[in-house]
């Protein structure tokens, strides 16, 4: 006999092709984690759809795992896991699995060949593939999600050769997490879990439940969501900036609902117990949440308010107590500023606030300083502001590449054409100060000379004048 | 830099709280609202140019002066709070009287109403010596200033100047010094000197025939009046007169010296 067959074509499978971005990351990784008492030696698990390796090997050697892919490719690189690999349609699966997991959703489930299944018909076929009391980790994209509402591009305009069928949201997707549980419920199945996932479906570096996201330190998780979507979009073309999307969103209580992604954990009938963390950072739970509010928001709120005490008091707090960090990496609970996230890297004082003024000039924030424009000049105010000594205003020799927000580039236009005009008039004010002052320097020279015994000279030249022109007179006539 | 300025010495107070020689104040980065107003912080007819800024007294002027279309009036408080924050303490013991300032327009403007009326309405709600100040140009008015003289001490502060000449620079210091001198500050239109007066502890107080000027609508007094309910009247109640004062001063939004230099376009030449 050879070698076992690792790798079994269903039919539907897709010669040449291979799926980009898989799901992955570190946060998936840590759910998973927390998810292995359901995966006793010997459990069948189906990876359905296009999985990070990475993922595939954190489960249990032990385990009996089967991954489902669409493409040649993929299923040809995940030959020599060790997984069983099928290649083909989801409409071709026909076995059962005590765990599935499809942190990739269902819509990359299906092939060209085949039927088209929407959502609720992939996720009855997913269902039909567990066994009674399996289990199903499904992430569910949310097509009004945060990462959707700030896409330059039209999820409904094909962009990709992946996109044969771009239904976006008019495919049968439940549109908040109420409905998502109906409808896993109306399916037989049992949820016991639901996190909401930030900033992208794929690659999640923040999940928090639901209820920790409804009833939580909002602050500080609106500044975890903030963070992440800061870091996942740096220079990416946006059409408005995620991170205060994601961070209104939280704490306006509509966090759940603007969620990119829900992930659930379901049963088919009875429920096995298992703890999951209520929020998971990067690649593991994430730790107490301080209370408090980004630093960064309370300034920027202060400026938009014009409340000059408040930034005054903000900066002068902010420059005392934790010096080394940036505004979007401080949470202010009263009195007591403390580092979110101790793993970013330190920078000096007069950088930090720098970055909070380019940050402040790029967003178009109002602020109590208009004549400031550039972020130099705006750096050594806020720098005054916050007590610091007058020195050279600093320049940031690496500043973090942010999110490229086509409203902030309105707004930049906008107001370059504001300056542009101002200028414009500005010149023509200097000129005709100009005018007026020659005049001035005129008289006080006629006077001068008058004074300075010159009169006589003077006279003498306009009397010159005079004659020169009587006999242009005289010729003329 | 504009003229105004200078007026009443304020760059050159400025210059002092920021460190710099206040004989020669540096050039201002935009234009300073040299008096309370209940517009946008400039003078009537400043020929205003789009995106310097105004430099205000009052986050309350800052709004005002947004909504009529000016983008960058920027909030630093009254030059006088600069100079009471620099003067030494006053000691408080001999205050006496009432510093009463009869409202003035300024050089090109008449104002309509009878000085006796106001002089003798003044006598009959004062309990004590009155003095009057006058603004400069009636002072030097030997009619007006006689009149005044017959009902008590009659002082002048100084000539605020004009396109940057004959500028008495020390003329915050001399309000200054009266005012202290007084247990109460009055007028009959609510103004800066009114202002000045309730910050430094004198007993604010605005009654009288407010005197218009010539031409001018009475709707602009009647609403000051409702607006700050607070300074009017003969005897208000000084608490909450003072307070409101220091607001419109901008007592809670001074700038630090470094900072202020920063504002001002003082600190990198």
């Amino acid at each position: 006999m050879g070698p076992p067959m690792t790798l079994r074509h269903l039919g539907g499978e897709m010669p040449g092709w291979s799926d980009a971005t898989p799901a992955g990351g570190p946060a998936f990784r840590c759910l998973l984690e927390a998810l292995l008492p359901l995966v006793p030696a010997g459990a069948r698990v189906l990876v359905a759809g296009p999985h990070d390796p990475e993922l595939v090997a954190a489960l249990p050697a032990e385990a009996d795992v089967t991954c489902l892919v669409r493409g040649e490719e993929d299923a040809d690189a995940l030959a020599g896991s060790g997984a069983t690999v099928l290649c083909g349609s989801l409409a071709k699966l026909n076995d059962e699995f005590d765990v599935i997991l499809a942190l990739d959703g269902v819509s990359r489930l299906c092939t060209v060949e085949g039927p088209q299944y929407d959502w609720a018909e992939s996720l009855q076929a997913l269902r039909r593939a567990l066994r009674p009391g399996g289990a199903l980790l499904l992430t569910v994209e949310n097509e009004l999600g945060v990462h959707k509402l700030v896409d330059r591009t039209t999820v409904t305009s094909a962009h990709t050769d992946a996109d044969w069928r771009p239904v976006g949201e008019y495919d049968t997707t439940p549109g908040n997490p109420a409905r998502l549980r109906d409808r896993l419920t109306a399916d037989g199945l049992t949820v016991t879990w639901l996190g909401t996932a930030w900033p992208l479906p794929s690659a999640p570096t923040f999940v928090a439940d639901e209820p920790t996201l409804r009833h939580g330190a909002s602050g500080a998780l609106a500044a975890a969501a903030s963070g992440a979507a800061g870091a996942a979009y740096a220079g990416r073309r946006v059409l408005s900036d995620p991170r205060r999307l994601a961070a209104a969103a939280i704490r306006g209580g509509l966090g759940p609902e603007l969620a990119p992604a829900w992930i659930v954990l379901a049963f088919k009938g009875t429920a096995t117990p298992v703890a999951l963390p209520p929020a998971v950072l990067g690649a593991g739970p994430m730790p107490e949440l301080p209370p408090g509010r980004l630093l960064e928001e309370l300034l920027i709120g202060a400026c938009l308010r014009h409340d000059l005490p408040a930034a005054r008091r903000l900066l002068t707090g902010w420059v005392a107590e934790q010096p080394a960090a940036t505004a979007d990496n401080v949470l202010v609970d009263g009195e007591t500023l403390s580092v979110l996230d101790r793993a970013r890297p330190a920078v000096e004082t007069p950088v930090a606030i720098r970055r909070f003024a380019a940050m402040l000039l790029a967003g178009g924030y109002e602020h109590p300083w208009p004549a400031a424009r550039d972020a130099g000049s705006l750096t050594a105010v806020l720098l005054a502001a916050a007590g610091l000594d007058a020195g050279p205003v600093p320049v940031d020799h690496d500043p973090p590449p942010v999110p490229d927000s086509l409203r902030e580039h309105e707004e930049r236009v906008r107001r370059l054409e504001e300056q542009l005009a101002d200028s414009a008039a500005r010149i023509r004010h200097a000129e005709s100060e100009l005018v007026k002052r020659d005049g001035e320097l005129r008289r006080a020279r006629l006077q001068i000379d008058m004074f300075s015994g010159k009169v006589g000279y003077r006279l003498g030249r306009l009397g010159a004048r005079a004659a020169r022109k009587a006999v242009r007179l005289m010729k003329d006539r | 830099m504009h003229h105004a300025n200078h007026f009443y010495g304020h760059a050159h107070v400025l210059a002092a709280y920021c460190g710099l020689d206040p004989e020669d104040p540096p050039r201002i980065n935009g234009y300073l609202q040299h008096g309370w107003n209940v517009v946008d912080g400039l003078g009537a007819g400043t020929p205003y140019v789009s995106g310097r800024p105004i430099y205000v007294w009052s986050e309350q002027t800052r709004r005002r002066a947004w909504s009529m279309g000016r983008r960058y009036a920027t909030t630093v408080g009254a030059p006088f709070l600069y100079l009471l924050s620099m003067a030494e303490p006053g000691d408080g013991t001999s205050r006496e009287g009432t510093i009463w300032y009869p409202f003035h327009g300024w050089e090109g403007q008449h104002i309509a109403g009878d000085h006796q009326r106001l002089i003798d309405e003044i006598l009959e709600t004062e309990d004590g010596p009155v003095t009057f100040c006058l603004y400069w140009h009636e002072y030097r008015d030997d009619r007006t200033r006689r009149r005044y003289e017959e009902a008590g001490r009659v002082i002048c502060h100084g000539y605020r100047g004009l396109r940057w000449r004959d500028t008495d620079t020390r003329f915050l210091h001399h309000q200054l010094t009266e005012l202290r001198r007084h247990r109460r500050v009055a007028s009959n239109r609510l103004s800066s000197a009114v202002l000045y007066g309730a910050a430094v502890g004198c007993e604010p107080a605005v009654y009288g025939d407010p005197m218009q000027l010539a031409g001018e609508v009475r709707t602009i007094a009647d609403r000051i009046r409702r607006t700050w309910p607070e300074l009017h009247g003969a005897h208000p109640d000084p608490v909450a007169a003072q307070e409101s004062a220091r607001a419109e001063l901008g007592a809670d939004v001074l700038a630090s010296p470094a900072e202020l230099r920063e504002i001002l376009g003082w600190a990198r030449p």
